[in-house]
């Protein structure tokens, strides 16, 4: 409204016809310029914060909205859209192989773990504005606090635990540790922020002491091997032992059966024969030395008939037989 | 005259234009306003947001954040009470709690956060140096979950703390505000944001979690060797166990089956007299069965009992 006058004052003496038409034309400005600004659109994503004269009047939904034009302003911000912060790291290009740059994050990661070493944390926490209004006017820079709030949180909770836990079996309550805490402080702040996830990254002992973390795992392997190894030996060896143990016992049982068989049998033969030899002793042994006899001396090489004197050939006869068995009768009585 | 009239409404307008601009001023929902007259504050802070009335030329609204404001603090090297040498990088978020205070006391924003440095790094400062390292990390004294290989020899580097973290924050924040209590502001609250070690400091440590590790490799070696020889031995063991529990087994079996057969015999052979003589007689028969054959020679004499047995065949 001020500018006006200073722009009549610069006209030239054709005055009166410019300022009908100018008259038209502001007017005409005006009036394009109104219907401009009270129409405008949210897109999905966002909501639209309606202030008035400074104050908050209403949010706007997605879609062709009005509002009143020139006192009412309008803010956009994008409710819906999941949004992340990263640390230790950056994208470079996201997409299926998406790359990666590390180098110059390092201060964001490396932190302090409670038995006081080093640990290389990174991690992404993923968010939504969940509260537009108190994202626009409770906290000035809310995406900086953000971070800010996110490295104190990581810190924190890494700074309780030692370096084993963060690297290896503490990863999952760590991030989830992290993502209570953050939350609680964003809450405080009344920064207007959801947090969605916590994604912790790699985790890695810083690269000067890696190779020695490394052995520590090539020798748990190595552990592992030489248990294993007599492990199987072990096993290689005590059920096949168990086995011949158990083959050594049968066979002493065969033995049993049989030595207990063989003494049955034989007893019973001897018995029934004994039977018949109380009834007539004499003739039995005779029978019985005889048959043997008759048996045994068709088998046998050379039969010496000798008397009384003829003993003293036996000496000569031994010579001869040399080698050969030699059975004398002389001890062996019918009786 | 008509070119009068036009010139006139324009300049009218323009006046009244600025009177009004002068005489209304909008509070924004982050803002809060001190209306001066002269560089003298009028009345109190208008917090609320919206459209304000002044008067015009006379009065000037200052404006001033209503929402959280941040503090960096200057990354700063400070050793620690057990003389470790740490960058300690925090950060801070305040508020502007009295706008009449903090106008008068520190104008403004650039004032206001160069009081704070002096505050708050120098709090920052004195909390180090009064604590030791590990206080100003853990914030409690939490035991550690861990691998139970590893934990006995971890667990002899973590030191027990007394105050924590969390604690010291709040002290900073507290002794911060006591200072600031006069200025108007307020500190919401106060974080180490990153602590690190100095760089020659960094390398020991490296040392150290070195050594460390290599500590835990050499028991697990150890382990895995002790644990070997220990398999090793119980495989002897139960290897002689099974062998000798199967000898006994199987003498003992033998034995009785031998003390068995043996009762059997007796009880045969021994019944009488004649029982026994049978059987010697019998015996010595089944002998002669088996030690003979064809290389036996037979030198019988004409007196033994055979030869008359021999001799009453014949004839």
């Amino acid at each position: 409204m001020a500018q006006e006058p200073n722009f009549e004052f610069n006209l030239p003496p054709q005055f009166e016809q410019i300022t009908k038409n100018i008259r038209s034309i502001a007017i005409g400005f005006i009036a394009l310029l109104m219907i401009f600004s009270s129409f405008y659109t949210v897109e999905t994503e966002e909501v639209g914060v309606i202030t008035r004269f400074g104050e908050y009047v209403s949010k706007a939904q997605p879609g062709l909205n009005f509002k009143i034009p020139f006192i009412d302003k309008v803010q956009y911000v994008p409710v819906r859209r999941q949004l992340k912060d990263e640390f230790g790291y950056r994208t470079t290009s996201a997409g299926v192989n998406s790359t990666y740059r590390k180098a110059g994050y390092g201060g964001e990661s490396l932190m302090l773990t409670g038995d006081l070493n080093l640990a290389d944390v990174e991690w992404v926490v993923q968010y939504r504005i969940d509260d537009p209004y108190n994202y626009l006017f409770k906290v000035r820079n809310p995406d900086e606090t953000l971070r800010d709030i996110s490295e104190t949180a990581m810190r924190q909770i890494v700074g309780d635990r030692t370096v084993d836990e963060v690297i290896t079996i503490g990863r999952a309550e760590v991030a989830s540790e992290a993502e209570l805490i953050i939350q609680k402080i964003c809450d405080e702040y009344e920064l207007g922020i959801k947090i969605e996830q916590l994604v912790l990254q790699d985790v890695n002992p810083p690269d000067p002491v890696k190779p020695s973390f490394n052995g520590v795992n090539q020798a748990q392997q190595q552990r592992e091997t030489l248990i294993n190894q007599a492990r199987a030996d072990y096993n290689r060896v005590i059920p096949r032992a168990a086995g011949e143990a158990e083959q050594t016992i049968q066979q002493a049982e065969g033995y049993a059966l049989n030595r207990v068989n063989t003494s049955e049998g034989e007893v019973s033969r001897f018995n029934d024969l004994y039977l018949e030899y109380i009834k007539a002793p004499e003739i039995t042994k005779t029978r019985i030395f005889l048959e043997t006899m008759e048996e045994i001396l068709p088998k046998m090489g050379q039969k010496i008939i000798t008397d009384e004197e003829g003993n003293s050939v036996i000496p000569l006869l031994q010579l001869q037989m040399s080698g050969a068995k030699t059975t004398s009768s002389n001890n062996n009585g019918g009786n | 005259m008509k070119k009068l009239t036009g010139i006139t409404l324009v300049i009218v307008l323009g006046v009244l234009g600025l009177v009004v601009s002068q005489s209304l001023y909008i509070v924004s929902e982050k803002e809060q306003v001190i209306i001066t007259q002269f560089g003298e504050p009028i009345g109190e802070a208008i917090t609320e947001p919206g459209l304000n009335l002044k008067i015009p030329f006379l009065h000037t609204a200052n404006y001033f954040e209503k929402r959280y404001l941040e503090w960096d603090g200057d990354p700063n090297q400070v050793p620690t009470k057990d003389k470790v040498f740490i960058f300690v990088d925090t950060y801070a978020r305040w508020q502007i709690t009295d706008p009449l205070k903090y106008f008068q006391t520190l104008g403004d924003e650039q004032g206001a956060q160069a009081r704070l440095d002096d505050i708050l790094d120098g709090e920052a400062r004195n909390a180090v140096a009064g604590h030791d390292l590990a206080e100003l990390i853990r914030s409690t004294n939490r035991e550690p979950a861990q691998q139970e290989d590893i934990a006995d020899i971890v667990n002899d580097s973590l030191q027990v703390i007394s105050v924590g973290r969390d604690q010291i924050q709040e002290q900073i924040q507290q002794l911060a505000n006591e200072r600031a209590k006069d200025l108007g502001i307020a500190v919401l609250d106060f974080r180490f944001k990153r602590i690190n070690y100095a760089e020659e400091v960094r390398r020991t440590v490296y040392d150290r979690m070195i050594s460390e590790r290599n500590r835990i490799a050499d028991k697990f070696r150890s382990e895995g060797q002790g644990e070997a020889s220990r398999i090793n031995g119980e495989k002897e063991r139960e290897l002689l166990r099974i062998q000798s529990e199967a000898f006994r087994s199987a003498e003992t079996i033998r034995g009785r089956a031998d003390a068995q057969a043996a009762a059997i015999y007796n009880a045969a052979y021994n019944k009488s007299a004649s029982a026994r003589s049978l059987y010697n007689f019998v015996k010595s028969m089944e002998a002669y069965t088996s030690t003979i054959d064809k290389e036996t020679s037979l030198i019988i004499s004409t007196n033994s009992e055979f030869y008359k047995y021999l001799n009453a065949i014949d004839n």
